[in-house]
C-alpha cells in the first residue's frame, strides 16, 4: 500500500509537470469558475425576486437544493468531459514510454501497480475539485447564504462520480498505448452511461429500468440534491471495484501469453 | 588485446559459494515462436556471465524472465533462495535490473528519479538520501543529477540504469546490452564500472560484441535461434574448437601469382576453407584452415620460396572469440539445413 502511493505520488507530480495537467486544471477551475458565476446570477435573481414578493427568508435549504443542484449537475458534465483526459495517461502513458517493463521489474505487485495508478487518478481529481470551495467561500463571504451540508453531500458526489469515471478510464488505458484512443474510448462509454437514464427513462420496461440503474446519472442526481444514500454510494464504490479488477486482469495477462 | 588480457579475470568463484541464480528447463514461447528452449544454467555468488547471440536469438528473452517482467512457459527460476514467480517480491528484491531499452521517466530529474526506486525498493528513509547519494557517486552522475532524465544523453541515462539497479543493492546484476549506442570513451568507462560491479556481485550480461564477453565475464554462454549451443568460460570455448583446427594468414606480394599460391595451399594435405581477404595493390592476403597437430608454415614458405612467390607475412593464429561464435552459429545453421 505504501508502494501505492509513492507511485501515486510520482504521477500525480509528473502531471503537474505536463502541459495537458496543467491544462485540464485550468480549464476545470474556469468552467466551475463561469458555472459559479451562472449560480450567483440566479442567486441574485431569485433574491431579489423574493424581496419583490414579500419574502423575507427563501435562504437556506430550499435555496440550497435550488441552486447548486443544477450547479452539481452541471459540474458532473464537465467532469464527464474532462477525465477521458486524465485517465488517458494511466497505463497508456508508461506503455508509449516504455517504463512498464521498469514497474514490473521493480518488487512491486500487480496490485500495487493498478491501486497505485487509481490513486493517483483520484488524486489529480480531488486536486481538481477542491480548490472549487473557494469559489464557494468568495460566495459567502459576498453575502450569499446556503447550507454546507447539502453542499458538501454534492461535493462527495462529484467525488464518487469522478472514482467511477476515473476507473472506467484507467481499464481503458491499460489496454492500449495510445492516448488519443484511450480518451476517445472513454469518453463514447461513459457518454454512453451518463445517456443511458435519459434514454430508459422514455421507455415503459422493467429491462429499461434495470438498465437506468446502471447508469451513473441516476446514483448522482441524489447527492447533487445534498442527499447521501448508502445505496448509491454503494452502487459508485462497486463500479469501481469492478473496473479496478477489470485492471488488474489486464495487467497481469502478460503471465499468461505464450 | 592488452586491455582483453588485463580484464579477462581468472577469478573462479569458491566452489562452496551459494546459488544465486538459477534456471532449469526454461522454455518462452511468444504464440508459435520458440523465443527460448529448453534452457538451464547456474550460477554462484560473485560469478560474472556473459549471454552471446546475434539479435534475436533470445537473450533479451532470457533477461527479462530472469528480471521477473513475464513468466516462462515452461521451467522455473530461482533467485537467491526465493522461486521467482511463486515469491516474486522477495525475489526482485534480489535483483537489479538495467533494460536494453534505457527508457525512464523523461520529466523526472535523475535524483528525483532515485528517490522513486528507493521507495520502491523500500530503502528505509533514514538511510535513502546517503544511498542515493552514494550510488550518484558511484554511477558518475553527480553533475547531472538535477537535469530532467529526458535531456539526458545515451551515456548518462546507461548509467542512470546502472545507479536505479544498485538501488536497494541486490545481490543479483542483470545488464541488458550496457554498451549499445554508446561511444567507445563512453564503452570503455561502463566496461570499467561493470568490472567494478562483478568483483562483489553475481552479474549477468547480454551483448552481442564478442571482446565485451572476454574482457568482464567469467562464464560465457552463446544462444542461437533461442536454444544454448554453447557454454563454459572464454578460454574453454577457444580450447575446444582450437583441438581440430587453427587458422594460417598467408600475405604474399605479387598479385599476378595468386592462382600459383592458391594451387599450393590446395595441394596441401588437411587443408580446408582457403579464402582470399583482401587484395591491395600487389599484396594479397589468405585465410585458411589447417588441422590441429600439424605444423604448416614451413612447408608453406618453403613452396613459395621454391617458386619464386614474394612471401611477405605468415602466421597462425588463434581462434577469436568472434571466430568460434561465428562458427557455432553457422555450424548449428547448417546442421538445421541438411536434414
Amino acid at each position: 500500500m505504501i508502494k501505492s502511493i509513492v507511485l501515486a505520488r510520482k504521477d500525480v507530480s509528473s502531471n503537474f509537470y505536463s502541459w495537458l495537467g496543467i491544462l485540464i486544471f485550468s480549464v476545470f477551475f474556469l468552467a466551475a469558475g463561469i458555472l459559479f458565476a451562472l449560480v450567483v446570477v440566479k442567486y441574485v435573481g431569485i433574491s431579489m425576486e423574493a424581496a419583490r414578493n414579500g419574502y423575507q427568508n427563501v435562504e437556506g435549504l430550499i435555496m440550497t437544493h435550488f441552486i447548486f443542484g443544477s450547479l452539481f449537475a452541471d459540474l458532473g458534465l464537465v467532469v464527464l468531459c474532462l477525465v477521458p483526459l486524465v485517465s488517458m495517461r494511466a497505463f497508456s502513458e508508461e506503455r508509449k514510454q516504455q517504463t512498464m517493463e521498469l514497474l514490473f521489474t521493480y518488487p512491486l505487485s500487480d496490485f500495487d501497480i493498478v491501486v497505485g495508478k487509481f490513486l493517483s487518478l483520484i488524486w489529480f481529481f480531488a486536486l481538481l475539485i477542491f480548490p472549487t470551495l473557494g469559489y464557494l467561500y468568495l460566495f459567502q463571504w459576498l453575502g450569499g447564504s446556503f447550507e454546507w451540508g447539502p453542499v458538501l453531500a454534492g461535493y462527495l458526489g462529484l467525488l464518487l462520480l469522478g472514482a467511477a469515471f476515473l476507473s472506467l478510464g484507467l481499464f481503458i488505458s491499460s489496454l492500449t498505448a495510445n492516448q488519443v484512443i484511450s480518451a476517445l474510448l472513454t469518453f463514447g462509454l461513459l457518454v454512453l452511461l451518463w445517456s443511458l437514464e435519459g434514454l430508459m427513462g422514455l421507455a415503459n420496461d422493467p429491462w429499461a429500468r434495470w438498465l437506468q440503474q446502471i447508469s451513473p446519472l441516476t446514483h448522482f442526481r441524489e447527492f447533487t440534491f445534498g442527499i447521501v444514500d448508502l445505496g448509491h454510494v454503494a452502487y459508485f464504490v462497486f463500479f469501481c471495484l469492478y473496473f479496478l479488477f477489470m485492471s488488474l486482469r489486464v495487467i497481469e495477462a502478460r503471465n499468461w501469453k505464450g | 588485446m592488452a586491455e582483453m588480457a588485463e580484464g579477462r579475470k581468472t577469478r573462479v568463484a569458491e566452489p562452496e559459494a551459494p546459488v544465486m541464480v538459477r534456471m532449469e528447463c526454461v522454455s518462452k514461447k511468444f504464440g508459435s515462436l520458440r523465443a527460448l528452449d529448453q534452457v538451464s544454467f547456474s550460477l554462484r555468488k560473485g560469478e560474472v556471465l556473459g549471454f552471446l547471440g546475434p539479435n534475436g536469438a533470445g537473450k533479451t528473452t532470457a533477461m527479462r524472465i530472469l528480471s521477473g517482467y513475464f513468466p516462462p512457459t515452461e521451467g522455473r527460476v530461482w533467485i537467491g533462495g526465493d522461486e521467482l514467480f511463486k515469491n516474486s517480491e522477495q525475489a526482485k528484491k534480489r535483483i537489479g535490473y538495467v533494460p536494453e531499452a534505457l527508457n525512464f521517466y523523461g520529466d523526472m530529474r535523475v535524483s528525483e528519479f532515485l528517490d522513486f526506486v528507493a521507495q520502491i525498493k523500500s530503502v528505509p528513509s533514514k538511510i535513502r538520501h546517503a544511498h542515493i547519494e552514494e550510488k550518484i557517486e558511484r554511477c558518475g552522475l553527480p553533475e547531472v543529477g538535477h537535469r530532467l532524465i529526458g535531456q539526458l544523453s545515451r551515456g548518462f541515462r546507461q548509467r542512470l540504469g546502472l545507479a536505479q539497479a544498485l538501488i536497494g543493492d541486490p545481490d543479483v546484476l542483470l545488464l541488458d546490452e550496457p554498451t549499445g549506442g554508446l561511444d567507445p570513451k563512453q564503452i570503455k568507462e561502463i566496461r570499467h564500472l561493470i568490472r567494478e560491479l562483478g568483483r562483489e556481485r553475481t552479474l549477468i550480461l547480454s551483448t552481442h560484441i564478442l571482446p565485451e564477453v572476454s574482457m568482464v565475464c567469467d562464464k560465457v554462454m552463446i544462444f542461437n535461434q533461442g536454444r544454448v549451443v554453447a557454454t563454459g568460460t572464454a578460454d574453454e570455448l577457444e580450447s575446444g574448437l582450437r583441438r581440430e583446427r587453427y587458422e594460417i594468414f598467408v600475405v604474399m606480394g605479387d598479385r599476378h601469382r595468386k592462382d600459383d599460391a592458391l594451387a599450393i595451399f590446395h595441394a596441401l594435405p588437411g587443408v580446408d576453407g582457403v579464402t582470399v581477404l583482401e587484395e591491395q595493390g600487389d599484396r594479397v592476403s589468405f585465410s585458411l584452415f589447417a588441422p590441429r597437430g600439424t605444423e604448416l608454415r614451413p612447408v608453406i614458405s618453403k613452396l613459395f620460396v621454391e617458386q619464386n612467390i614474394p612471401l611477405l607475412e605468415i602466421r597462425a593464429s588463434k581462434l577469436s572469440l568472434e571466430q568460434i561464435f561465428l562458427k557455432i552459429v553457422l555450424d548449428e545453421q547448417m546442421a538445421q539445413q541438411e536434414p
